[in-house]
């Protein structure tokens, strides 16, 4: 396929089709099933786009048709599998039409995994720390400051990629270079995430123990002269040592199940809390 | 009233978790919760709790989580009507207590909406072979009113008649299983960071940073935004320090920059180079 038509100015989109597209995708989880996944909602949300792109009403029901098979991706990469598969509807001859359902499914796999790490695993919980160490203090400020820089990636990301995707999308994908800066901003994200992580374990997770050791004097010999209280001890070796142990070895438990059984294992901690508190542990 | 009012709440909230995505968390709709029900501070702290609790768990692929959305709802309106003692750690306990089996309840519904969704396909089809663009818009409605309805029913009846039985159980249970789940409240959260971990430790030298993370957090007490910034600065760092050799010659003289600037960093390059 020839770029010099993908970069022309002359798109036959214009950004009306665009938004139309773009409210279209918001919608698109909805049809999830278990049969085509999201290929309803894909062909749903491209399908005004080929009614301008095809006037023929033959070659817009093959369009359609084309577009009504499994696929899943994740919601703000789905934006740029979405404009990239209109700018490639527009520019194909009727003989290249075949490459653009392999040329999907081929990103979308990819992307999802990018997406799930970019957004759900790294910014999703920064602003989610973000917000909460707010909330704990008391202040609705928390909330709202989450609901704004969750939603100025979720939504903002969401419109501006449809649109990348039409007009840059087949240039970006053959450039080397700026796949390079999806790994490396995939990279820092990561970083980022951990250390904001790292910090969450000493901010939220409260273990305190009110044990207390008798500790016989043998100076005055009296019994109960000195007491010394556990938690005392252990703020002493490190703020926080017991809410860090507890977190490696929940990680550990998570990592040999796979992480399937966090539901299991919530409800496990809960029976075992509640009866350590019984016997005066925790 | 307010069940109605929170039912309604339920029934958008339900729409939005799968379409516009915009107040999918614990943290975005407790608060809003505890503002219909007048108690504006239960939320944020039952909010805040659930978040961190809930954090790592996200639908990754065709695997379906627990329905966070209804657990939200049902356990923070529960928790906050049940108790009329004002206690906010008890409203705590109550809600992360409830929170779990009613979002694991609330998922099958999602999991049954989603095998009635396969009708679609169908409907699709016959507006494909017919090129009607007009029709593919209604293709949305059904499905969505019964994520609405998913989410809305059992708020409605988990409302409408639970809100009795845990007043009812929290005064009939010891004081102890109480504080004790209040504690627990304050340890679950260690599950939804363990779920990110998972996700986010890629390389066994990653643990660092949450070394780092942690220390910047416990001993020096900063809190979470200027922890964000300085991790911007080693990931930055860390990107440069690790970038793959074949990302052409001028990242050498950075990488050496970054050798005498950091110590953290001399480390990863033993490991890496």
């Amino acid at each position: 396929m020839s770029e010099e038509k993908l970069t022309a100015p002359e798109h036959k989109l214009n950004n009306r089709d665009i938004w139309r597209m773009f409210m279209r995708l918001n919608t698109m989880r909805i049809t999830l099933n278990y049969e085509t996944l999201q290929g309803v909602g894909f062909m749903r949300a491209i399908a005004p786009a080929l009614a301008k792109i095809y006037p023929d009403k033959k070659d817009l029901s093959e369009a359609m048709k084309r577009h009504l098979v499994f696929y899943n991706s994740h919601v703000n990469f789905d934006a740029v599998i979405l404009g990239l598969s209109a700018a490639m509807e527009e520019t194909t001859t009727p003989d290249e039409k075949d490459g653009i359902n392999p040329l999907k499914t081929g990103l979308m796999g990819p992307l999802a995994g990018l997406g799930d790490s970019l957004i759900k695993f790294t910014w999703l919980p920064i602003v989610g720390s973000i917000g909460a160490s707010i909330a704990f203090g008391g202040s609705i400020f928390g909330p709202i400051l989450m609901f704004i820089l969750y939603n100025v990636i979720n939504m903002g990301a969401r419109y501006y990629a449809v649109s990348f995707g039409y007009k840059k999308g087949i240039d970006f994908l053959n450039n080397n270079e700026q796949n390079d800066v999806i790994q490396r901003i995939s990279t820092m994200a990561n970083v980022v995430g951990l250390m904001v992580v790292g910090a969450l374990i000493s901010t939220v997770i409260k273990v305190k123990t009110p044990l207390k050791i008798v500790v016989h004097s043998n100076v005055s010999n009296k019994v109960g002269g000195n007491v010394i209280s556990l938690q005392t001890m252990f703020d002493k070796i490190m703020p926080g040592l017991l809410s860090l142990l507890v977190t490696v070895l929940v990680y550990y438990i998570l990592k040999k199940t796979n992480g399937k059984h966090a539901a299991m294992l919530i409800i496990a901690m809960m029976v075992v809390v509640v009866g350590l508190t019984y016997f005066k542990i925790l | 009233m307010k069940v109605f009012i929170l039912t309604v709440l339920a029934f958008l909230l339900g729409i939005d978790n799968v379409s516009t995505k915009m107040f999918r968390r614990p943290l975005l709709i407790a608060p809003i919760v505890g503002i219909i029900l007048g108690n504006l501070q239960a939320g944020l702290i039952i909010g805040a709790t659930l978040e961190v609790m809930w954090m790592g768990i996200g639908d990754v692929g065709a695997y379906m989580a627990p329905d966070i959305i209804t657990g939200t709802m049902i356990s923070t309106s529960l928790a906050i009507m049940g108790n009329t003692s004002g206690n906010i750690s008890t409203m705590v306990a109550t809600a992360i207590t409830l929170a779990v089996p009613t979002s694991i309840l609330a998922q099958q519904l999602l999991v049954l909406i989603e095998t009635i969704n396969c009708s679609l396909n169908g409907w699709a089809k016959r507006l494909a072979d017919n090129a009607d663009v007009k029709g593919t818009f209604w293709l949305t409605w059904p499905p969505a009113f019964l994520y609405g309805f998913a989410c809305a029913f059992p708020t409605f009846l988990a409302l409408q008649f639970g809100a009795g039985a845990i007043q009812q159980a929290i005064n009939d249970l010891p004081k102890f299983i109480i504080n004790g789940l209040s504690t627990a409240g304050s340890i679950i959260p260690s599950v939804g960071i363990a779920l990110l971990m998972m996700t986010m430790l890629k390389k066994g030298e990653l643990w660092m940073f949450i070394i780092l993370g942690f220390v910047l957090s416990s001993y020096l007490k900063l809190d979470i935004l200027p922890i964000t910034l300085i991790a911007l600065v080693f990931a930055f760092l860390y990107e440069r320090a690790t970038r793959e050799p074949s990302a052409k010659a001028q990242v050498s003289p950075s990488t050496q920059l970054n050798n005498s600037s950091s110590d953290e960093e001399d480390d990863e390059e033993d490991y890496d180079l």
